[in-house]
C-alpha cells in the first residue's frame, strides 16, 4: 500500500523495538483464512487437526507427504472438493489446491458450517440429470 | 508369423481387488485407470512430487467431486500410503458403487439434518 502519511523527519525519534513474540506460546498456529479473512483458533471441538476455515472450509496449502511437516512450498488455496465418510462414519473433506491440483483429507470439527457441508456432501446430486441417468442405469 | 498386423491388439489389465480383467481403453477412446467393476485402481503415478510412484498400492474409491462443468470425477485413496488422486468417471463404471458413495455422507449426517430445514 503507498505510503500515505509525510516520511518521518530525521530528527524525530524512532519506533522503540518491540521483543513480544508473536509467533510462539499458546496462539502460535492460530491462522485467518484465506477465503473469507475470519480469525480462526486451531483448538477446535471435536478435532485435534483443524487445517480449515469453519465457515468457508477453505484450507491453505502447507504440507507435503505427512500431516503437520509444512514442508511445502506451494502456499496455494485449498478448496474444499468433496465429502466422503471414513468406516466409522466420520466426514472428511477433500481439499483440492488451487494452484497445484494436488488433494488432501482432513476430518470435519464440531464448528464447521453445517450448511456448507451439506451442500457440498449434496454436489453430486445437485445436477438431476446427472443423477438421474446414474440411477436409470443402475 | 507375417499375419501379426492383423491379430487383435487390445491392452487390458487385472484389476488388483476384484480380478477382472478390462481394457485399458474405453469404447469412447478415453484411457482407462480404474476398473470399471469394484473401481479399484493402482497406485502408479506420484501426486505430490510428479513421475511414477514407486508405491504400486491399491487404490480404492472413497469420494465422488464434481468438476464445475458437472462432469463426475472419482477420488481413489492408497491403501498403503493414503495419497490420494482424482479421475473422471467412465461411462461404463459400475453405477451402484458410485451412485452409493455420492449418497454414503447422507446416510451418516454427524449432525441433525431437520435443522437445515428451518433455514
Amino acid at each position: 500500500m503507498p505510503r500515505r502519511t509525510r516520511p518521518r523527519a530525521q530528527d524525530q525519534r524512532r519506533q522503540r523495538h518491540k521483543d513480544v513474540l508473536h509467533d510462539q506460546g499458546r496462539r502460535a498456529n492460530d491462522f485467518r483464512c484465506v477465503g473469507c479473512r475470519l480469525d480462526v483458533s486451531v483448538d477446535a471441538p471435536g478435532t485435534a487437526h483443524r487445517n480449515h476455515c469453519p465457515q468457508c472450509l477453505a484450507s491453505l496449502h502447507v504440507d507435503r507427504r505427512i500431516p503437520g511437516d509444512r514442508a511445502s512450498e506451494c502456499r496455494g488455496r485449498m478448496e474444499a472438493l468433496a465429502v466422503f465418510t471414513r468406516p466409522d462414519g466420520e466426514w472428511m473433506i477433500v481439499h483440492q489446491c488451487l494452484s497445484c491440483d494436488e488433494l488432501s483429507s482432513n476430518r470435519i470439527a464440531g464448528d464447521d458450517n453445517a450448511l456448507a457441508l451439506v451442500r457440498l456432501a449434496l454436489r453430486p446430486l445437485q445436477d438431476t440429470d446427472r443423477a438421474s441417468r446414474t440411477l436409470i442405469n443402475l | 508369423m507375417s499375419n501379426t498386423s492383423n491379430t487383435l491388439k487390445i491392452n487390458t489389465f487385472t484389476c488388483a481387488w476384484c480380478g477382472l480383467t478390462a481394457t485399458k481403453s474405453t469404447t469412447d477412446g478415453a484411457l482407462r485407470d480404474h476398473c470399471p467393476s469394484c473401481l479399484h485402481s493402482q497406485h502408479v503415478t506420484d501426486q505430490v512430487e510428479g513421475g511414477p510412484s514407486e508405491c504400486h498400492g491399491r487404490m480404492s474409491p472413497i469420494a465422488i467431486a464434481v468438476l464445475r462443468t458437472g462432469d463426475w470425477m472419482l477420488v481413489h485413496r492408497c491403501v498403503r500410503c493414503d495419497e490420494l488422486t482424482s479421475n473422471p468417471v467412465c461411462a461404463d463404471d459400475n453405477q451402484l458403487i458410485l451412485m452409493r458413495m455420492a449418497v454414503r455422507p447422507l446416510a451418516q449426517p454427524p449432525f441433525p439434518l431437520e435443522a437445515l430445514g428451518s433455514l
